[in-house]
């Protein structure tokens, strides 16, 4: 949040590549975490191009969390920022406030909504990381997540790990109850200010991008072409076509799972509030306790590839239906009724009238699920079966191995990865924002 | 013609037959080998790489229902009661166990075959310890001047993790095992999470800073062996073999298999001479069968005299809490007495 306020007084200018730069901001919502993971390791890992060795220390990981997290602090923060420069602020400045008073004594309180939003979602987010504290934590970093899965994977200790499970569902549902009791944000202002020295501060700006995604570059820098070669006839791993066909196979059955669950839970929570926090279970039980729920509740299901889908659709709805439930709330209140007063039944008003107009955020939020299901790794890894085995979880398997050709094999596959989910972006991108 | 139908159909059957194997992922055996069982008996074999021994068994309990395999190769006498009690093996009692060691087999109703063994030890870089001198007791580990060269791995994730922690228990017993931990903890010891990240990041060996590691009694002649010709004698060695943990390896054949026949061929070829006499070489272990011959570059591998073994019903009652005390005392930074008070 410290990065992201500052952050945000600099988007409301308007300078070049603004839009290109928030797009990118946008960017970590659809890169999975072994790749971010492996690009760190790429940078700063014992075989780093940086030369520097920080596994094992906090500093990759606090790293991960602020790439994943600046986006989302920024999001949460720039309609608060855009809406406060034009209006009271400005305002307390013409009453002769000096700058630091105004926005100790004005801007402060009026972004305080915004930087807790902003925090407490950074603060669910991180505290159910998973990926991240996997790869680049080692045993003395374990948060909660990879302590379920390691009592799960090596000690197969059910009610531990569901007893850590209760605890985190508990503090993540008291992070989410604050969420939802955080007044609105302020509807932005449309006004952007030109900026003095508009290069200047896209170059700025460019640069501290260029910081945060560093360790995507070094990943493309250390990508070599016959390492992705000898990935896809892998003997001792799961060889690439295998791994690449499961995640597109799963990604694409599980999306008329998640898009129907997306656009039923979106349709019934639009105008209740308590549907809205309900909806927003599946986001605070991380994937890893979704797993083992599935695996205790449905011992008979064990292996069937439904059991697999059914989980990723619960992970993926409620993305789609974040992206979904803004657009819905926004169409025109008398669209239904007038259809309705032209004779249409209440699906025909709902096909025919609501949904073209909410077309740009369905494509949207079905790319951010796809990608979400596309880099999941948490729910993959519990429920793991050898004919199973996803693109995340090739890289997963091939991370653990000495030697330096699997780890060259793991890169390439996590760059492919990338390119994947980065196509997807693009789609994402062309529609509505994330909200 | 209805007999020569069955018969191909049969064939036919023979021939497309595919046994799975899970194992873990230090499994590594002659690939002419391989290839030869498959050409003699028509099946095709895949191994199943599923991480560490303990991951590896979970995986397989796990998969109970719907099972991922037809064998599973590679669980120790430390997780042997898992296995026997998660009920996922069918007993086999192969013609060849008449071969085998009588004090490996440690399951008298056959549904776990020992196919090896070895010793986890400490090993120690001699280029280091050359101007510098040894620790001269196990006791000496926890001085911070040791301590902090020595890398080991989490129990919890790695058997030889596992396998050292129980040979602590047995060295120090009860009551002293965690005030040992304590003390290795102040002093800077490090937890890698498995033994390949152990050995081959933190091994000042391999570059990196630590000279101390818990490998296994074999490997300086692994090392020698794998050197191409630039080593001439192991340029690491054990140290103290009154801390060296005996290791059995253990061969079943998992319940629910629709390949009973196949997967019993395969458990009497991974037990039969050829197979076993290309184990050390491979998995860097002792055979299993009394008659297996060992290669030659096994003179530098010692068997440790005094080593550590410990009962499997004793194994069985307290792993998770010893474990779990472990975590404790040396993640979580508890002190012993509390850990220990915790008991009652």
């Amino acid at each position: 949040m410290a990065l992201s306020l500052p952050l945000a007084f600099l988007f409301r200018h308007r300078f070049p590549l603004r839009e290109a730069f928030l797009a990118l901001a946008t960017l970590p919502f659809v890169l999975p975490t072994p790749v971010v993971a492996l690009g760190l390791l790429a940078l700063a890992g014992p075989r780093g191009v940086l030369g520097v060795d920080l596994y094992g220390t906090p500093w990759l990981l606090f790293w991960g969390s602020v790439f994943y997290n600046l986006g989302l602090g920024l999001r949460v923060l720039l309609p608060s920022v855009l809406a406060l420069s034009e209006g009271p602020y400005g305002a307390a400045r013409v009453l002769g406030a000096t700058p630091f008073r105004a926005f100790l004594r004005v801007g402060l309180p009026l972004l305080l909504p915004g930087l807790l939003g902003g925090g407490l979602l950074t603060f669910i987010y991180t505290f159910g990381a998973f990926g991240l504290p996997l790869l680049l934590g080692g045993p003395a970093y374990a948060t909660l997540e990879v302590e379920v899965y390691t009592l799960l994977a090596y000690r197969l200790a059910f009610p531990e790990a569901a007893g850590l499970i209760l605890l985190q569902v508990l503090t993540l549902g008291l992070a989410v109850l604050l969420y939802a009791r955080l007044p609105a944000y302020p509807l932005a202002a449309p006004g952007l200010r030109p900026a003095r020295r508009p290069w200047a501060l896209a170059l700025g700006v460019g640069l501290l991008f260029l910081l945060l995604y560093a360790p995507l570059l070094a990943l493309l820098l250390a990508f070599s072409p016959q390492a992705l070669a000898s990935a896809w006839r892998a003997q001792d791993f799961t060889p690439l076509p295998l791994a690449l066909g499961n995640a597109l196979r799963f990604a694409l059955l599980s999306l008329p799972f998640a898009l129907l669950l997306g656009l039923a839970y979106a349709l019934s929570a639009r105008r209740r509030g308590w549907a809205e926090v309900l909806g927003l279970l599946p986001l605070l039980v991380s994937p890893v306790a979704v797993g083992l729920g599935y695996l205790l509740a449905y011992p008979g299901l064990r292996g069937s590839e439904f059991l697999l889908l059914s989980a990723y659709a619960l992970l993926a709805y409620p993305l789609l239906a974040r992206v979904l439930l803004p657009a819905l709330r926004g169409l025109p209140p008398h669209l239904v009724p007038a259809a309705r007063v032209l004779g249409a039944t209440p699906l025909r008003a709902f096909l025919r009238a609501e949904l073209p107009l909410l077309w740009p955020a369905v494509r949207s939020g079905a790319a951010l699920s796809l990608a979400a299901v596309l880099g999941e790794f948490g729910v993959s890894l519990v429920l793991w079966r050898p004919e199973w085995t996803t693109l995340t979880l090739a890289i997963y398997e091939r991370l653990g191995r000495p030697g330096a050709l699997p780890y060259q094999e793991a890169l390439a596959l996590a760059v492919l990865l990338m390119a994947l989910s980065g196509l997807l972006f693009l789609l994402l991108d062309r529609g509505a924002r994330v909200g | 013609m209805k007999k020569l139908i069955g018969l191909l159909v049969l064939l036919a059957l023979g021939f497309a037959q595919e046994l799975t194997v899970l194992t873990h992922s230090s499994f590594s055996l002659d690939k002419a080998l391989i290839e030869e069982f498959q050409r003699t008996t028509g099946i095709r074999l895949r191994f199943l790489k599923g991480g560490d021994a303990g991951e590896t068994l979970n995986k397989a309990i796990l998969s109970k229902a719907a099972p991922i395999a037809d064998v599973l190769y590679g669980f120790d006498n430390t997780f042997l009661s898992r296995a026997l009690e998660a009920d996922i093996l069918l007993p086999y009692r192969s013609p060849e166990v008449r071969n085998l060691k009588a004090t490996l087999l440690l399951d008298p109703s056959f549904r776990a075959l020992p196919v090896d063994y070895g010793w986890v030890s400490l090993n120690y870089d001699k280029a280091y310890f050359k101007e510098r001198p040894l620790p001269k007791a196990p006791q000496d580990l926890a001085r911070p001047e040791y301590a902090r060269l020595l890398v080991v791995q989490n129990p919890a994730t790695s058997s030889p993790g596992l396998a050292f922690l129980m040979a602590t228990v047995a060295r120090f017993g009860e009551d002293g095992y965690l005030d040992f931990w304590a003390r290795l903890r102040d002093g800077g010891v490090r937890v890698a999470k498995g033994w390949s990240e152990a050995y081959y990041t933190h091994f000042t060996l391999y570059k990196g800073d630590r000279p101390l590691v818990v490998s296994y009694t074999t490997s300086p002649a692994a090392e020698v062996y794998y050197s191409e010709g630039k080593y001439q004698e192991p340029p690491t060695d054990n140290l103290f073999p009154e801390l060296a943990f005996f290791q059995v390896e253990f061969v079943g054949i998992l319940k629910g298999t629709k390949n009973l026949e196949a997967a019993r061929k395969f458990v009497d070829w991974l037990l039969s001479r050829p197979v076993q006499e290309n184990i050390p070489t491979e998995m860097w272990v002792y055979p299993a069968r009394r008659d297996a011959r060992l290669p030659e570059v096994f003179r530098w591998a010692r068997e440790p005299v005094g080593s550590v073994r410990l009962d499997p019903g004793l194994i069985a009652k307290n792993r998770e809490r010893w474990i779990d005390e472990w975590t404790r005392v040396v993640l979580q930074g508890r002190s012993p007495e509390e850990v220990r008070r915790g008991r009652r």
